[in-house]
């Protein structure tokens, strides 16, 4: 075949070949994994709830007496013409493309958070960085979501992760969990950048519940001097 | 059957085996990345194609007869992602990774020379990228997969003799706009 090219075209042939092909990122591997995982969740749940249906149908049919075993044979064509016009043809109906977006809507975000709060465990605070990051690309944040977060604001080793976590907690601030948690880890933090930075976020968000945490901090006989005067400015601020 | 062969792995995930896909995903992911970077011309792009062929081969795994390759069947659920992708965003177009040109120029005593090949190598995939899709799909396949006409063939489910005419009209049309693209 390559006998029947021209010249530059067996020229660009070989040039082809040395084109680079960039390599795919190393999280493709932990996103099929989120990906199989939840397929598996799903395609268990549907198996399950779709034979929990069937036997609830056939249950009392089983149990019929021989003399209504008309009655048995009627309701079983009735209920295979039914499975074989809701199976028999995907996306046809307007109504089930619709269900089905919304289905995989669902997936994907199942799919972010789980990918998120697989990628806040990463040894490589990069990744961890960017697992807080997808918090902003969830719809909606359920408890465990939060509770790794504020897991995150209290014990990561990594300064950086700490505040952005903070960051992102302060926008979920609507969530009285997130509120507490953010009062509770007032005592946590150790790092004066922290302390200065859960003292602005507590002044944003008008917390006045801190004041009673940032006077148990004053007691604390290493604070630093430039925290100190922070905290005595704040509760000023929220008394 | 070799019991880890690729027919094999996707036979046993059809008859429920899920967690075995990881192992094709293993063998496959790369060439199939390289396959839809090399058809999208997007790095990021490519990247979420790759994981949506392998929901469609989780989610259609019933279609898998283990007649044919394993790969002949992904790369023709590859090809339908791609195609369905260009459909919804037909906006999309070929944007040059520079950084990863500009990360193999490094100063040197030749680096004109090293410049020039460079330049050469944006071109051609841009007039890669100019193809029309059925052509640029081909020249993919076989040049870059390294695919046999017999197993493009199948992939299109066309004749081998057509693949052949296919990849010779294809690189007539790439010669084409790479000349044009260089004047």
């Amino acid at each position: 075949m390559k006998e029947e090219f021209d010249e530059i075209e067996k020229d660009l042939w070989s040039k082809l070949g040395a084109l680079k092909t960039p390599e795919p990122k190393e999280e493709a591997k932990m996103r099929f994994n989120a990906m199989l995982y939840n397929f598996k969740q799903e395609d268990e749940a549907k198996k399950a709830g779709f034979l929990r249906v069937l036997w609830e149908k056939i249950e009392p049919l089983v149990t019929l007496k021989s003399s209504h075993s008309w009655a048995f044979v009627v309701i079983l064509v009735v209920l295979s013409g039914t499975m074989g016009y809701f199976f028999g043809k995907p996306g046809k109906e307007m109504a089930g493309n619709q269900a089905e977006i919304k289905r995989l809507s669902g997936e994907m975000q199942d799919m972010k958070q789980m990918m998120m709060l697989s990628m806040l465990e990463n040894p490589m605070a990069t990744e961890r960085l960017k697992a807080v990051s997808y918090t902003e690309e969830l719809n909606t944040v359920d408890d465990q979501v939060i509770d790794a977060l504020l897991t995150t604001l209290n014990f990561d080793q990594n300064e950086n992760v700490r505040l952005v976590t903070l960051e992102a907690l302060v926008k979920l601030a609507d969530n009285p969990k997130v509120r507490e948690g953010l009062v509770q880890s007032l005592l946590t933090q150790e790092s004066p950048l922290m302390q200065v930075a859960l003292a602005d976020a507590m002044v944003k968000l008008q917390e006045k519940r801190a004041v009673k945490q940032f006077k148990k901090m004053l007691r604390k006989h290493d604070l630093n001097d430039a925290v100190k005067g922070k905290i005595e400015k704040t509760i000023i601020i929220l008394s | 059957m070799d019991a880890l062969s690729d027919n094999s792995l996707m036979l046993k995930v059809k008859a429920g085996n899920l967690d075995l896909m990881g192992l094709l995903f293993e063998r496959y992911h790369k060439p199939l990345f390289g396959f839809l970077y090399h058809t999208t011309g997007q790095v990021a792009h490519s990247e979420d194609l790759v994981q949506t062929v392998f929901y469609r081969m989780l989610k259609y795994r019933h279609t898998f007869s283990g007649e044919g390759e394993f790969r002949t069947w992904m790369y023709h659920l590859a090809r339908n992602v791609v195609i369905d992708a260009h459909r919804k965003n037909s906006k999309t177009s070929y944007q040059s990774d520079m950084a990863s040109v500009m990360e193999n120029m490094g100063v040197s005593p030749d680096a004109e020379a090293k410049i020039e090949r460079e330049q050469q190598k944006e071109m051609l995939q841009r007039a890669l990228q100019l193809l029309s899709i059925e052509h640029r799909e081909v020249l993919v396949l076989s040049r870059f997969q390294e695919l046999s006409y017999k197993e493009i063939a199948e992939i299109l489910k066309t004749s081998e003799g057509n693949i052949k005419i296919k990849v010779h009209r294809a690189m007539k049309e790439l010669k084409e706009i790479f000349l044009k693209i260089s004047e």
